[in-house]
């Protein structure tokens, strides 16, 4: 029956077994794929990819740099640097579009169209404008996520109840007291929302630059060591970046359950 | 799945022969052996490409042109960038690929393979491109020079450095992609003072920007990149698979031909560099001067016998495994495969030899 629900038990226990399933299907491929050639590296065997996580982990032989910690650490400064950029923008902006018609009349048209645009098509009009060093990753990872999201907070200001803005108007609230203690809170959920939303779509921009110009850094490492057929040192590197995701979406939605229990309680 | 059609061969070409002598329009019964050719855009690998466009081959699976029907095998073209290709190639979804000397060697510990046509040598279009104000290599210590690491790009700048007498520890080669680095430094971007990258980047660059000069260049390591057709020893053992090289390389020396023959050199010419890069006729004249093709199947038997060419590929393959490009060094044969049968990778010139032997006996 439609939407008949399952038991909890059952629901853990099938998210496990799809898992185990894609971990056997790799497992059944490296294996004929070793079959076919003992020599290949395209689809490592795990014990293969045992010794790719080692190669990323040592201190590597010609710089004494950890593969990891040394893209670890220029992917993050970039995709964080980015990210507060992008949100911080997106959110004033959005927020005063929502609030002065001026401002939406001015700003909705060109952000609606560059939502549109996708940045890793316009890489080369980064490089022209930015150059390639930090601040390029930064303003690619920025203008990529800032439209969307000062769309999304834009139509979450207009959804805010008239009647509490008015309700607040009457009590005698500043323009600037609504905006922080009747919009901004009534909108905060909607921005986490956005937020987990945007990450995925930046680490796309961040690594698609990477590729390109990085000399460090996830995407700099993932085109290397793929045009070296070192897949054992490909697939932990795409690991860590699904876990990396899958945390931070977690710890998103946990600060959005902690915070507005109003709002998580209301879904579903 | 080509085995399966293994019994087929003999009958397809027997069929083959007795079209032709009949002189019969060939109207193909039996399936063809299919191979497939991964190639980039390049001046000498443009070749394949002109090659489909001017129908002496059809690039399409399952569709032969003349040369294709000649030696009764299909070449499937794939077209894609470098990087690709090199993938497709290690990972067995071709059974050929155009790719240099250097980069044939990782693939190989994993696939043996077999270098059976040297296309061309970069001889000049491998350059490092600086600042008006640098002219000796010693001003770029410490500072950053621009290219994709672990390329032909870091062997050209390496070895220069060696022949001149430098230290590879005193300069800072930084990663980026060959198109990126030429961009910032036309752009006179902050910090681009030098960069190495390949053609058409360094004529674009060196046209597009008039303070800048080349400081070296794969001139003085003439013949060490040689870009070449690699075919994987396990397809060559295939039926189909000496023929399917001996048509890989008909190919390569009919368009060389045109090349040669000044009625359809121009055409050619345009046709070879069209997607290249947007480089007018008296550039791409200079593009085929730096990328110095091997154009007769004598300049390429000579480049697979001689001696310095060993000498040059144990060079290759020490660089290769001291800047951790291969795990570990492939042995390397020369000959056909009774003369180094455990060799991963094998320069063979029997193939160019029985195609010469075949066209002579016409």
């Amino acid at each position: 029956m439609i939407r008949k629900p399952i038991p909890a038990r059952w629901s853990l226990a099938l998210g496990v077994l799809s898992v185990l399933v894609l971990l056997a299907v790799y497992t059944g491929l490296s294996l004929w794929q070793h079959h076919r050639n003992p020599e290949d590296t395209t689809i490592p065997t795990w014990s293969q990819l045992a010794v790719g996580v080692k190669q990323i982990l040592e201190p590597s032989a010609r710089d004494g740099q950890r593969w990891l910690v040394a893209d670890g650490k220029a992917t993050l400064i970039r995709l964080f640097l980015g990210l507060l950029c992008g949100i911080a923008g997106g959110i004033v902006l959005g927020l005063l579009m929502g609030c002065y018609p001026i401002i939406e009349a001015l700003l909705v048209p060109p952000l609606s169209l560059l939502a549109k645009e996708p940045p890793t098509a316009m890489l080369a009009v980064f490089f022209v404008l930015v150059g390639t060093d930090t601040e390029m990753y930064v303003a690619m990872i920025a203008f990529g996520i800032l439209p969307t999201l000062s769309q999304t907070v834009y139509l979450g200001v207009r959804d805010v109840p008239a009647e509490l803005l008015d309700k607040a108007s009457t009590l005698g609230a500043s323009q600037i007291e609504i905006i922080w203690s009747i919009i901004a809170r009534a909108i905060f959920p909607k921005i986490i929302d956005v937020v987990r939303l945007s990450i995925g779509p930046a680490m796309v921009y961040l690594i698609a630059a990477e590729m390109v110009c990085g000399d460090v850094g996830f995407g700099y490492r993932i085109r290397l060591q793929s045009r070296l057929l070192n897949m054992n040192v490909v697939y932990p590197y795409l690991a860590v970046l699904a876990a990396f995701g899958f945390t931070l979406d977690s710890a998103l939605r946990l600060l959005q359950r902690y915070c507005c229990p109003w709002y998580v309680s209301g879904e579903k | 799945m080509k085995q399966d059609h293994g019994k087929n061969v003999f009958i397809a070409a027997i069929a083959l022969i007795a079209a032709l002598c009949s002189g019969a329009a060939l109207s193909a019964g039996a399936p063809t052996p299919s191979f497939s050719l991964a190639w980039s855009e390049y001046p000498s690998w443009s070749t394949f490409g002109v090659a489909h466009e001017i129908q002496l081959i059809n690039g399409k699976k399952g569709a032969l042109g003349p040369i294709e029907e000649k030696w009764g095998v299909d070449i499937e073209l794939k077209e894609a960038e470098y990087d690709p290709c090199l993938v497709m190639y290690g990972s067995g979804k071709c059974d050929a690929a155009c790719i240099t000397n250097m980069d044939a060697l990782n693939p190989s510990l994993t696939r043996p393979s077999v270098a059976i046509l040297p296309n061309s040598t970069s001889f000049g279009a491998d350059a490092l491109i600086v600042t008006k104000d640098i002219t000796d290599i010693k001003q770029l210590r410490g500072k950053k020079v621009y290219g994709l690491a672990k390329t032909v790009s870091e062997y050209c700048f390496v070895r220069n450095l060696e022949l001149l007498g430098e230290n590879e520890k005193d300069y800072v080669f930084t990663n980026m992609d060959p198109a990126a680095a030429a961009l910032a430094m036309q752009q006179k971007q902050r910090g681009f003072d030098a960069i190495i990258v390949w053609n058409p980047f360094v004529l674009e660059t060196l046209n597009r920007r008039k303070d800048v000069h080349v400081l070296f260049d794969s001139t003085s390591i003439p013949g060490e990149i040689i870009d070449m057709v690699v075919v994987a020893q396990a397809s060559l053992d295939q039926p189909g698979g000496k023929a399917f090289a001996l048509a890989v390389i008909d190919t390569y020396y009919a368009i060389n031909r045109r090349l040669a023959d000044p009625k359809t050199a121009d055409e050619t010419l345009i046709a070879l560099g069209e997607k290249f890069s947007h480089l007018d006729l008296p550039s791409m004249r200079k593009v085929v001067r730096q990328t110095r093709f091997y154009s007769t199947p004598e300049e390429g038997l000579k480049i697979l016998t001689s001696p310095s060419t060993q000498e040059i590929m144990k060079k290759v393959s020490a660089f290769c495994v001291s800047h951790e490009i291969v795990p570990k060094a492939p042995t390397i044969g020369f000959g056909d495969k009774a003369a180094a049968p455990n060799a991963a990778f094998r320069l063979d010139p029997t193939y160019i030899e029985e195609y010469l032997k075949q066209e002579k006996s016409k």
